[in-house]
């Protein structure tokens, strides 16, 4: 496998150099050991791969980022505690049962007893207990993203006994079930605090010995910031990874991860751009997969301000913009025309709900009706954000501007503008920028996280839309115990929100990867890409 | 002026120049749009902690406070912690100088390999062919963007001829070196100079137009002057004339180019390093600035005016040493 070799040089023509060399240099009694001088053994290649991400993840504390790029990595040394298929719900992995304590807002989780750290501890409760609660606590460890809006409704954990932990929760046992589905992991509690003070600072380092988790890959090789190598670790509890050896990388440059892949230096990449597309197409050995995830495009209209107050103009904006057509032209079909908050497989997605189509007739009626024929309004953009963002946006801005009583214009601005006026809250003295396109991946797979920071309105100054009863039927979802009932009262909401229009609906984004052919493996919607979900 | 005054003097300016850069950077900070602590948690952050992240990073307090703290760190070499990683600063700038100050070094050897013979045969043969030859090479490289140039290498000699690797390299200088004292082993040198071809090439480049017209000039100039013409009277051969004599005092201009571009290459390898994904701080400079972790681009950029104002200094002592009279200028 070409790609798994760690240098790209002719290995026969090196020896041939070397083994000149060897002639006076005794090289000859070490030539075995050409791949890796330190005397390791690297594999003969056939059972390895690497894989380049869009960034490498820069902390090595597994608590302190929620994003795609850090799971890719961590999720092979510090496993999840579940298994998470999206659209489908969680199911026994390090946690194998689990049950709800009815009316009390705790679920017990059942540890297997035979999972052990790779410095050799087992695994007990209270190391996940500690866990959980170094996660959702600001104040233990690295304030984390995980433990805000990951854990969001999650308040803390116990360890009953040596496998038996409680976890205590504000929300419905189904929200935080998906919640802890998600984003539960077990960090070593000792070795974490005797080594690195994990109860008040994040677990930094640049060696191998730096990271300690049950996974079924250790770390053998790390250069910070740059390439981590894994290898499969022996006493693993549970079934055996496809490949030895595991190489992370990154390249920041679409062309560059192309590039690798062509080349074979690399054998999966993620976030291949849809002008690279026909490239990867076009080389020998590997090929484009996508899917179709869970991040929604999307551009939110405060209703506190003219002339977005009006639900009759929003719903306009939404029949003036073709989201079918920007899907196939701006990015190249890789996405889907959208008309709820949510993607498909996230649990509340109703399928009952078609995205808005263009009507300019309807558009200008709806202008009209709502008393803000003439308004002049615009879309505020950022660019390189999200897949193609700033033509995206300029195409929106040109479609509603084409209607005959509403004239608007994109301004791509830096995406920090962008989040200011995302969380600017809704108070019209509190924000400049009422119309803006921003994307949203719910990533605990449950329609709430893509819905009640932007909606609700106790405690949630930074919610984009003002609305009493889209406000209070998610607040209702979030104390039903029945999932069925709940997940009704989810597609509900969505049905709401889509005859309110809090947003202008766009679409959702599809993931694009590029791999070797041979490997047999389907992208995920939640964009996660797990080893242990492949075969050769 | 002697000597130390005129040192201490250079070094005033260079303190109060990267003063001007730690300024100039953290108003860039304090003016550019996005909450610091917003961009740190990312979207979907609560408003609790948000305000949680701005006590614990001294973001609520007022900004000239701000400024004064992060002054006084730096005064002891604390350049504060990487708002995305929570890595020291200056451990983050370290470990990436080695791979930038190779690449920095390589194209600076690509430059002096291929422009000194340019410039000296522009020079020697001038309206010939080759003049001409090596002026439109010169035009070419200064007029070539950095990013196409190695787009295209990549494309023509990475992809297409399959020569060079395209990926992130697997081995450092420092790492190749010891492989081959302790095994004696060239096979990590070899795969480091592979990599490490097509970028310095691509930094080289306009480097090394630079250089040949420099060379040219100044062979030009020396050509003419009264010493060359005694020596062939004295009946010198050419080649010792323009190679002992000519190219040796050529040269001291364009060492002294060569030492002030080696900031400007350090610098300038943001670019290249992208392209390439080469492991420097330019690459770590621009992942600060996707992330917007402003702790570490200023960290880099303040490091990057230190190499360069040291360099400086370092540069005019040696022009000075050699000729007193820059001193009295």
């Amino acid at each position: 496998m070409k790609g798994a070799n760690r240098h790209s040089i002719d290995r026969r023509t090196l020896l041939k150099i070397t083994g000149a060399a060897g002639a006076t240099t005794g090289l000859g009694a070490i030539a075995g050991c050409l791949d890796d001088p330190d005397g390791g053994d690297d594999g003969d290649g056939e059972n390895e791969i690497t894989i380049t991400l869009s960034q490498f993840p820069d902390t090595i504390d597994p608590l302190d980022h929620i994003t795609g790029d850090y799971f890719d990595v961590y999720d092979h040394i510090y496993e999840p505690l579940f298994d998470f298929e999206p659209g489908e719900g969680i199911f026994a992995r390090v946690v194998e049962d689990w049950e709800i304590q009815e009316g009390e807002g705790a679920t017990e989780l059942y540890l297997r007893d035979d999972v052990v750290f790779h410095n050799g501890d087992d695994l007990t409760a209270e190391d996940v207990a500690w866990t959980i609660e170094r996660t959702v606590d600001p104040d233990m460890g690295v304030v984390s993203d995980i433990g805000s809006y990951g854990l969001g409704s999650i308040e803390g954990a116990e360890a009953l006994d040596e496998t038996t932990v409680e976890i205590q929760y504000g929300a419905a046992p189904g929200l935080a079930e998906f919640e802890f589905g998600n984003y539960a992991r077990a960090l070593n509690m000792e070795w974490a605090i005797d080594n690195y003070d994990a109860e008040n600072e994040a677990i930094s380092g640049a060696d191998p010995e730096d990271f300690n988790g049950t996974g079924p890959y250790e770390v053998v090789d790390f250069t910070s910031g740059e390439e981590i190598v894994l290898q499969r670790f022996d006493d693993y509890w549970g079934d055996e990874p496809p490949f030895e050896r595991v190489t992370f990388n990154a390249d920041g440059e679409s062309s560059g991860r192309v590039a690798a892949l062509e080349t074979a230096e690399t054998d999966l990449t993620i976030n291949i751009l849809p002008e690279d597309v026909a490239t990867v197409q076009d080389a020998d050995d590997v090929e484009i997969r996508e899917v179709t995830s869970f991040r929604n495009i999307f551009c939110p209209m405060k209703n506190t301000v003219e002339p977005f107050d009006s639900q009759e103009f929003r719903q306009a904006m939404n029949y003036a913009v073709d989201n079918e057509g920007i899907v196939d032209s701006v990015l190249s079909g890789y996405g889907e025309a959208r008309g709820q908050p949510v993607a498909p497989g996230i649990n509340g997605f109703n399928d009952e709900i078609e995205p808005y189509e263009q009507d300019i007739g309807t558009a200008e009626s709806l202008v009209e009706e709502s008393g803000y024929g003439g308004a002049e309004i615009e879309l505020v953009v950022p660019q390189g954000r999200y897949l193609n963002d700033a033509q995206v946006g300029e195409t929106v801005a040109d479609q509603i501007d084409q209607l005959d009583n509403v004239s608007c214009e994109a301004s791509i601005e830096d995406f920090g503008v962008v989040s200011d006026a995302n969380s600017a809250g809704v108070d019209p003295d509190g924000f400049e920028i009422p119309f803006y396109l921003i994307g949203w991946g719910t990533i605990t797979g449950d329609t709430d996280y893509g819905v009640q920071g932007f909606f609700t309105i106790p405690d949630n100054e930074a919610r984009t839309f003002d609305d009493e009863e889209l406000s209070d039927a998610i607040l209702e979802s979030q104390q039903i115990e029945d999932p069925d009932d709940r997940r009704e009262q989810l597609e509900e909401v969505n049905r709401l929100a889509r005859e309110k229009a809090p947003f202008l609906f766009l679409h959702t984004q599809e993931s694009i990867y590029g791999v070797r052919e041979d490997i047999q493996w389907d992208p995920r919607e939640d964009e996660t890409v797990y080893i242990w979900g492949m075969e050769q | 002026m002697t000597m130390g005054k005129f040192l201490v003097r250079r070094i005033l300016q260079g303190v109060f120049v990267i003063w001007g850069v730690i300024t100039i950077m953290f108003g860039l900070r304090a003016v550019s749009p996005g909450d610091p602590a917003t961009l740190m948690l990312g979207e979907g952050a609560t408003q609790e902690l948000i305000e949680h992240v701005r006590e614990q990073e001294g973001l609520n307090e007022p900004i000239y406070v701000q400024y004064f703290d992060y002054i006084q760190g730096m005064v002891v070499g604390d350049f504060g912690y990487s708002w995305r990683s929570n890595r020291q600063v200056e451990a983050m700038v370290i470990e990436r100088v080695p791979a930038t100050i190779e690449l920095a070094i390589a194209a600076t050897i690509v430059a002096v390999v291929i422009a000194i013979p340019l410039g000296v045969i522009s020079a020697t043969r001038r309206n010939e062919a080759s003049d001409y030859g090596a002026t439109l090479f010169s035009l070419l490289g200064i007029s070539t963007p950095n990013f196409w140039l190695g787009l295209m290498l990549i494309l023509l000699l990475g992809v297409w001829a399959g020569l060079f690797p395209t990926g992130r390299r697997p081995v450092g200088f420092a790492e190749a070196v010891v492989t081959l004292v302790r095994y004696g082993s060239v096979y990590d040198l070899l795969v480091w100079l592979k990599y490490i071809t097509l970028p310095a090439i691509t930094l080289g480049t306009y480097f090394t137009a630079l250089i040949t017209r420099l060379t040219r000039s100044g062979m030009v100039d020396e050509l003419g002057k009264p010493y060359v013409t005694a020596s062939r009277a004295k009946g010198l051969p050419s080649v010792l004339i323009r190679y002992k004599h000519v190219l040796r005092n050529t040269m001291i201009p364009i060492i002294t180019v060569l030492g002030l571009q080696m900031g400007t290459l350090m610098g300038g390898a943001v670019i290249t390093e992208t392209v390439f994904n080469w492991p420097g701080l330019g690459l770590r400079l621009i992942d600060a600035l996707d992330a917007r972790d402003w702790p570490l681009m200023q960290g880099i950029v303040v490091f990057i005016a230190i190499a360069f104002v040291s360099i400086n200094i370092v540069v005019d002592a040696l022009y000075t040493s050699l000729d007193p009279q820059v001193r009295e200028e």
